[in-house]
């Protein structure tokens, strides 16, 4: 039954990772609407018109505010999929006109310092494993230590403070590409190092003592060709079991990274927006974030599948 | 972490929160009182880090603005620790479709990110302490119950274990005797680490601009009302920065007492 394996897993995942997305995007809707404070009234009073009934019934109408939770639910939906966000209580303007132009910074620090992070974090974790208690150890406790124990704004800050007020390396907020661009990953990937070292270093040292590395050693294989020849695909399987937690930090991380390196992203509009009780700007805003954990935690499920088939039969390698 | 460390971590530790008890009865000037023939004064023996811009002690706020963390913290880790033991023991023992239900959602939550969800809250519910607390409770109860559980199953595969109830020990009885001396180690360190981060939420949030009362001093407010001074006046960012890493470094070291992760 070819078509039956088709759906199965091409449709099937896809039809789980929309089921999820809309799980979510509709606890967060549902929270807003049942939050005291009508969005008309708010939205009128930031407008500073005097509001006539006529008026609110009218807006009311207009944003299906008259229809049942589900039906609303079902118009915002059918908007935020057709690049229909509405529009912002505040400004007035379309919130995608206003997000639109803001994304691409946030995304850009967003990734790139993941992808470093599991880059440098992968190197540091390999040389730990290859020299326990050695220099690259020592570093990835550090770095473990650090990113639990220190507030990521406060090392943001400190960065600041030395590189263009002691060093003078950088002139402070003249929208330079190191100062919006590399400063911001940098301290988003710093956060991340530590974590993905740890786990990197957790699954090579698991395969140091197995039979088939002794075997391998035995052929005459230097230490670290056949660390890195036998030990990487599981050192991966490991990473992706741990790595779930780094998806969430990544978006609070990048968000203060924006603010204190005044990247024009999407955090600053965000920050703003929950200061006014805006929820147009951020219902969308949930909405893209949960779309990012969504297909973050469905990349690593498969992934970690197709590296390590035990996964799927429950028999899952514990690491330590 | 070698003994002398650890006990220099747990003095320095004890000195800030006697330094933060004392705050709560005693600050060496009045935090709030303004005397603009005073701004900006550099650190002396009076004003023991300075004054800011508008002459306030920058000493004695930086002292009240622990409060907040503390308030936090306190918050944090009854209702997280609470939660997390009930559904553990809920997990552990409850009905099969209950465990398999809590479990989920214990993984779940876990995926949240805080600060967003903080974020949420803060603009559902107006910025503030509770808004933050909330935010962590919602994720941080599910290690407890997790670890908790996870300690359980395997206490119970455990000879002493069947043997001291088979010798007619009640359960509470051999709860306290076996299962505390395993757990209090893990609920330490998780304990730790969910404190550094309702300290580093709290100064987060307060940052960004979105603490709740701008007239009482906290260490994320202060540093967001001297951002414009981090050129000129470094000292009036510096040391918030400073008390809140201190902190949040401490809560994460001191209460972890296998720090080797």
């Amino acid at each position: 039954m070819n078509w039956f394996a088709a759906t199965r897993f091409a449709v099937l995942p896809v039809a789980s990772l929309g089921a999820s997305w809309i799980a979510v995007v509709a606890v967060s809707f549902l929270l807003i609407r049942l939050v005291p404070g009508d969005p008309v009234e708010i939205f009128i009073n930031h407008m500073n018109v005097r509001a006539t009934d006529e008026l609110i019934a009218a807006y009311r109408a207009e944003w299906g505010l008259d229809r049942s939770l589900f039906a609303q639910f079902a118009i915002w939906l059918q908007g935020f999929i057709t690049l229909d966000w509405g529009q912002s209580f505040v400004t007035g303007q379309a919130v995608t006109a206003e997000l639109f132009p803001r994304v691409g910074w946030s995304a850009a620090i967003g990734l790139a310092g993941f992808a470093s992070a599991i880059l440098v974090g992968s190197g540091i974790g390999f040389l730990a494993a290859l020299q326990p208690g050695g220099l690259a150890d020592r570093l990835s406790r550090l770095f473990a230590i650090g990113g639990q124990a220190l507030p990521a704004f406060a090392v943001g800050l400190i960065a600041l403070w030395i590189l263009a007020a002691e060093l003078q390396w950088i002139r402070p907020f003249s929208g330079g590409v190191v100062e919006r661009l590399l400063l911001p990953i940098a301290l988003v990937a710093f956060f991340s190092i530590g974590s993905v070292s740890r786990l990197v270093r957790a699954g090579f040292s698991e395969v140091c003592n197995a039979p088939y590395m002794r075997t391998a050693l035995a052929k005459g294989l230097g230490r670290g060709k056949a660390l890195w020849r036998h030990g990487r695909r599981h050192a991966a399987i490991v990473l992706l079991a741990g790595i779930a937690p780094d998806l969430a930090w990544i978006i609070g991380g990048t968000a203060v990274a924006e603010i204190v390196f005044g990247v024009p992203g999407l955090s600053e509009r965000i920050v703003a927006a929950v200061a006014e009780r805006d929820y147009p700007v951020l219902q969308p805003y949930i909405a893209l974030i949960a779309l990012w954990l969504v297909l973050g935690l469905r990349l690593i499920a498969v992934l970690r599948r197709s590296l390590d088939p035990r996964v799927d039969l429950g028999l899952e390698v514990g690491h330590g | 972490m070698a003994d002398v460390g650890t006990l220099a971590l747990r003095i320095f530790m004890l000195v800030v929160l006697l330094f933060i008890a004392i705050g709560f009865f005693w600050q060496p000037h009045d935090p709030h009182a303004v005397d603009l023939s005073q701004s900006l004064e550099a650190p002396s023996l009076v004003h023991w880090l300075g004054t800011d811009h508008l002459g306030r002690d920058l000493a004695s706020r930086l002292i009240v603005g622990a409060q907040s963390s503390v308030l936090a913290i306190a918050i944090v880790l009854v209702s997280s620790i609470g939660i997390g033991i009930m559904a553990g023991a809920a997990i552990a023992i409850g009905p099969g479709s209950v465990s398999v239900i809590l479990r989920w959602l214990a993984e779940t939550v876990l995926t949240i990110p805080t600060f967003v969800l903080a974020l949420v809250l803060a603009a559902l519910f107006g910025a503030g302490l509770m808004a933050i607390a909330a935010a962590l409770i919602v994720v941080t109860w599910a290690p407890y119950a997790l670890s908790l559980a996870a300690l359980f199953d395997r206490l119970r595969a455990e000879q002493y274990w069947q043997a001291s109830l088979a010798m007619g020990s009640g359960l509470p009885g051999a709860l306290h005797r076996h299962l505390l001396p395993n757990t209090l180690p893990v609920l330490g360190a998780l304990a730790g680490a969910d404190a550094g981060r309702a300290v580093i939420l709290v100064a987060s949030l307060g940052f960004l601009g979105l603490s709740a009362d701008t007239g009482h001093p906290e260490w994320g407010a202060m540093i967001h009302e001297y951002r414009m001074f981090l050129f000129s006046e470094p000292r009036l960012i510096l040391a918030p920065v400073f008390a809140t890493t201190v902190l949040a470094f401490l809560l994460n070291q001191v209460l972890d007492r296998n720090a080797d992760v």
